[in-house]
């Protein structure tokens, strides 16, 4: 079976190649990002302690650590290997790159799974990172820039105290919107009072893990309180449940995922 | 653009100027290494795959239109972006703003991630307790926090390739339930926090978080995905033009 061989041979190539520098590729992206902060860190002259950024990290961790491996995870299986190294670093996974993805996919008639699909996904997600890249250097780094020097300071200065409020509001709406399970937003905005209104008055002590703590409250009381009938048990296919999110992704678009 | 401006002399731990040190050209040259590394990838990726096309039966010209086609639908995501990221230019600096929210990371758990590290120093966000150090410890944490889903995915993605077996057993349920409630708990607990801190702050959240629902159910009335996509940004200027009117008051 010569063609067979060689299509065999063509597809490991092409594995091989991507992984490699797939994986060069990323190390290079997070040496560049790492490389801004430890410049600020130890070469600005700015005073900020070691110390200070493990317990940032630390309260990070708390925060968002089981996001960290269960995304990956979850993209994986949408994905395959080769785009994995591609959508980490490009960002916007959600909202940008498996639409793409599936829309070329259906272009050309492909399905996702087969290594046609996964080409074709290649492809798209090469297409989308190209016209990302160029939006976001025209239009922020340089037309930004000179946006920003242009207005007004009082507007500056209230953009920059009242950013936060600004974004969770509507952050939280569209994660509530977008995970769809009603349960868990209710434990996390009951929880999320509770923590600020009565526990913190109660033990100021706390504010610096008060973010860990509800996230961690959030996730036990999700888990105890689901709907049991509703969620998969233990017997059946891990990557059924991995997949659920494909099947759901015109729901998730604007999901505030990486 | 404005580099000149910006003078790493300018290190200053008490300085609200973030902008003096957060648009210093350094980091404006970490972020170009970023973007240049992207564009490499693709490169290589683009041709590995044009190699390995025929051999599965694939015509030049449908890799074409894979491309194209992703291009064409990033459009509008893409865009939408840029709108989020202009308006946090002012708190980040277009540096970190293009890498941590334009690119690695997105704006949703960059913000939180910055809220997160200026609290364990005592700080807020934006402000006057908002310092050059204060970012300096901020971005170190964005960049941290970012650099953990790009380690995961190093150490995961060839385990997964193997087709290790003890990934896919983690129980489903699990999955579905805990990083959703954990997403939606931290998001919560971020905003609530922000109540108390002043009635301006009460209408910063909830202007943004009604313009959002608003915009959800019509996406869901009319099914235009293209709302879903540009909500975000449209709920963000709009809540920080309603902010900016109520300080005005």
């Amino acid at each position: 079976m010569p063609i067979a061989t060689q299509a065999h041979q063509a597809l490991s190539a092409f594995d091989k190649t991507t992984s490699r520098w797939g994986r060069i590729t990323m190390i290079a992206g997070l040496f560049f990002s790492l490389s801004a902060p430890a410049y600020l860190v130890f070469f600005s002259g700015l005073d900020i302690q070691v110390s200070g950024i493990l317990g940032a990290f630390a309260a990070l961790a708390a925060v968002f650590g089981v996001i960290w491996i269960v995304e990956p995870l979850t993209y994986y299986p949408i994905l395959g290997a080769s785009s994995m190294y591609q959508a980490f670093m490009i960002g916007n996974i959600s909202n940008k790159l498996l639409p793409s993805a599936m829309i070329a996919q259906s272009t050309i008639g492909a399905k996702p799974g087969t290594r046609k699909g996964e080409l074709s996904a290649v492809a798209a997600i090469c297409g989308a990172a190209t016209v990302h890249l160029a939006s976001l250097f025209i239009f922020v780094g340089l037309l930004g820039t000179w946006l920003v020097s242009i207005i007004p300071a009082d507007i500056v200065q209230t953009v920059q105290v009242y950013i936060l409020p600004t974004v969770m509001g509507a952050v939280l709406v569209q994660a509530i919107v977008s995970q769809k399970a009603p349960r868990s937003a209710v434990i996390a905005v009951a929880v999320a009072l509770v923590v600020n209104f009565v526990l913190l008055p109660l033990i100021p002590g706390l504010a610096m893990f008060a973010t860990a703590l509800a996230v961690i409250s959030t996730a036990v009381l999700a888990w105890f309180l689901r709907d049991k009938k509703a969620t998969p048990t233990v017997g059946d296919d891990p990557s059924n449940a991995v997949n659920r999110r494909e099947d759901g992704t015109p729901e998730t678009v604007s999901g505030p995922t990486y | 653009m404005n580099l000149p401006t910006a003078l790493p002399a300018a290190a200053d731990n008490n300085s609200t100027d973030i902008l003096a040190i957060a648009n210093s050209p350094i980091l404006w040259a970490c972020a170009i290494g970023v973007f240049l590394v992207i564009i490499v990838q693709s490169v290589i990726y683009m041709k590995a795959a044009r190699i390995a096309a025929p051999s599965i039966g694939m015509t030049p010209i449908e890799l074409k239109t894979s491309f194209r086609a992703g291009a064409i639908s990033a459009l509008g995501p893409s865009l939408a972006v840029v709108m989020v990221a202009v308006a946090l230019l002012t708190v980040f600096g277009t540096p970190a703003v293009l890498v941590r929210i334009g690119l690695i990371g997105s704006v949703s758990y960059e913000t939180a991630a910055a809220a997160i590290a200026a609290n364990t120093a005592g700080a807020e966000l934006g402000g006057p307790t908002y310092t050059q150090a204060v970012f300096g410890l901020a971005l170190a944490a964005m960049s941290l926090g970012g650099a953990m889903w790009m380690i995961a995915t190093l150490i995961l993605t060839p385990l997964l390739k193997k087709g290790d077996s003890a990934l896919r057993k983690v129980n489903p349920a699990i999955m579905l339930v805990v990083p959703g409630a954990a997403m939606v708990g931290a998001f919560s607990v971020l905003g609530i926090a922000e109540l108390p801190k002043s009635w301006i702050h009460v209408v910063a959240f909830l202007s943004s978080a009604v313009i959002m629902t608003i915009l959800m159910v019509i996406a869901k009335r009319v099914g235009k995905p293209w709302i879903k996509e540009w909500a975000l940004g449209i709920a963000i200027i709009l809540g920080l033009a309603i902010t900016y009117a109520a300080t005005r008051l």
